[in-house]
């Protein structure tokens, strides 16, 4: 308990000593902190809408008009394609009633084709927006398929959309991770840096290296904790006016947008935990690193 | 603590040979004068004692502790026993003459009431009080080196290191600090201390060591400065 009372006592005067790079350690933390939470909410966002819309996207396919067509046979050999999540079978005649139903009024024109043309056909289902081609090609191998119909552009843009927001997370995830840890490590490098002479008396009276190390890893997991919080405060000040501008313009995204707080307030604690995490790791390595260097006897 | 070199030599890179084949033994309760010319080994000497730097060849032994082979983590409560002044004093500028002396203690965990007793009395026994609140560079070369032997002292060490504590000062100063080392010395606590100053080495007849080049030259109880 005392030792813990000398600790915090030097981790508070560390805070002040070089209060000003302290601050600006903060705002960096805190900046690069709040585009990597912004990031990743619209990155969630993004991928809760591509998912609605691909859970949507179904693949139609057509088979040949042949009556000796094992159709349960073909049907297992569609299902077993690593692409598929699920699928529905329908004969000729589910499909033209199916037809008749949405064509109402006008299905009386179905009667002068004659005999029905609708073939057994499949209306399936996939994982995601990026397993259509794949499928699409599959299917097109097989005889028993006539025909495949899907909205081939509309997958494209999806599978593209989904590609570049998770990259455009990932690099954002890299750059704050990079430039947040970095700019930690540099304070406090310099930190100990400017109480060298005085680290180095401390080891020479008898000072442990865990109680010489431990103030300055405390001020850098301090430094990113605050910087985290600020962050989060931002996060939530933006977030929310973001959103309702979303839902008032763009009403068909409300069931896709995560709006509700609780989740969001998990999402800030998160932050700030893994801010935190961030600056405890980079002191720590630098303050182990320097007194490793400074202690080491000649 | 008593101490001991078995064959110790060092040398430094790229080929500087500080000590070569120093045997010498120190009993628990001795004060040893280290004496010799600039560069003949006395600082070596006295800094493989507090295990600033390790022999290249040889064994530096002081109490149960062969010091090449201590574990990291036994440095920091061996250097509790052992009190160090240095020259250049080695005090923390930012903090005040009481600040300095305590910190030593803190760093031990004790009890901050312990400390603010202990401080006081090691203060008062280089005669410092009215100080304390100073910083390092408000103090005389010799105020600053009484502050250094309070600090030494705070840990209440059974070994006592001292690399020219009197290099800085005054005559008169010095004395006041070699009267201090002494009363240390008397309490029990071993002293080795190295020195240019023929007149204190001669004033008090201790067990004196020379050095030359890094070689033992003379180790002579109740010696003088010069041969």
């Amino acid at each position: 308990m005392t030792t813990l009372k000398y600790i915090l006592r030097d981790t508070w005067r560390l805070l002040f000593h070089h209060w000003v790079l302290g601050l600006l350690t903060m705002i960096t933390a805190g900046v690069m902190l709040w585009i990597l939470g912004i990031t990743t909410l619209l990155s969630i966002n993004i991928e809760n809408i591509l998912s609605q819309l691909e859970s949507e996207l179904v693949v139609q396919a057509y088979l040949v008009k042949d009556n000796t067509l094992d159709v349960e046979a073909i049907a297992r050999k569609i299902q077993g394609l690593p692409q598929v999540y699920s699928m529905k079978v329908f004969s000729p005649s589910d499909s033209l009633a199916k037809l008749q139903t949405r064509m109402g009024s006008q299905s009386r024109a179905l009667e002068m084709i004659g005999d029905n043309p609708i073939p057994w056909n499949f209306e399936i289902h996939v994982h995601s927006a990026r397993d259509v081609e794949p499928l699409v090609e599959s299917l097109k191998t097989m005889p028993e398929v006539e025909d495949v119909v899907y909205a081939g552009l509309v997958v494209r843009r999806i599978s593209a959309l989904s590609r570049i927001s998770s990259r455009v997370a990932l690099i954002m995830f890299i750059l704050s991770v990079v430039i947040t840890a970095l700019v930690v490590y540099n304070t406090i490098h310099i930190s100990l840096y400017s109480r060298r002479e005085e680290i180095g008396i401390m080891y020479l009276v008898g000072a442990t290296r865990s109680y010489i190390a431990t103030p300055f890893v405390l001020q850098g997991t301090l430094l990113a904790l605050f910087g985290a919080a600020a962050a989060t405060a931002g996060i939530i000040a933006a977030y929310f006016p973001g959103i309702g501008l979303l839902q008032e313009n763009m009403p068909l995204l409300h069931s896709s947008l995560i709006t509700d707080q609780t989740t969001i307030l998990r999402f800030c604690g998160l932050l700030a935990g893994f801010g935190a995490t961030l600056g405890w790791v980079c002191s720590y390595l630098v303050v182990v690193r320097f007194i490793n260097s400074i202690t080491k006897p000649e | 603590m008593n101490i001991n070199f078995s064959g110790v030599s060092k040398i430094f890179e790229p080929d500087i040979a500080a000590l070569i084949d120093i045997n010498l033994n120190i009993e628990q309760g001795e004060f040893v004068y280290v004496i010799g010319q600039t560069g003949s080994g006395k600082s070596t000497l006295l800094r493989l004692i507090t295990r600033e730097l390790l022999p290249s060849r040889g064994v530096v032994a002081v109490g149960d502790f062969d010091l090449r082979r201590m574990r990291k983590v036994d440095i920091p409560y061996y250097r509790r026993d052992v009190g160090l002044v240095a020259q250049d004093f080695k005090l923390i500028p930012t903090l005040t003459v009481y600040e300095n002396i305590a910190f030593v203690m803190e760093a031990m965990s004790v009890p901050k009431r312990i400390v603010a007793d202990r401080t006081k009395d090691v203060i008062n026994q280089v005669g410092l009080w009215r100080r304390r609140g100073m910083r390092p560079a408000q103090l005389s070369g010799g105020e600053q080196q009484r502050v250094a032997i309070a600090r030494a002292l705070a840990n209440s060490p059974s070994l006592f290191i001292a690399d020219e504590p009197t290099g800085n000062l005054d005559f008169r100063t010095a004395t006041e600090v070699m009267k201090i080392l002494l009363a240390i010395n008397a309490a029990g606590v071993t002293v080795v201390m190295s020195t240019h100053n023929q007149a204190i080495v001669n004033s008090s007849r201790q067990r004196v060591v020379e050095l030359e080049n890094g070689r033992l030259v003379r180790d002579e109880r109740g010696g003088s400065y010069s041969r």
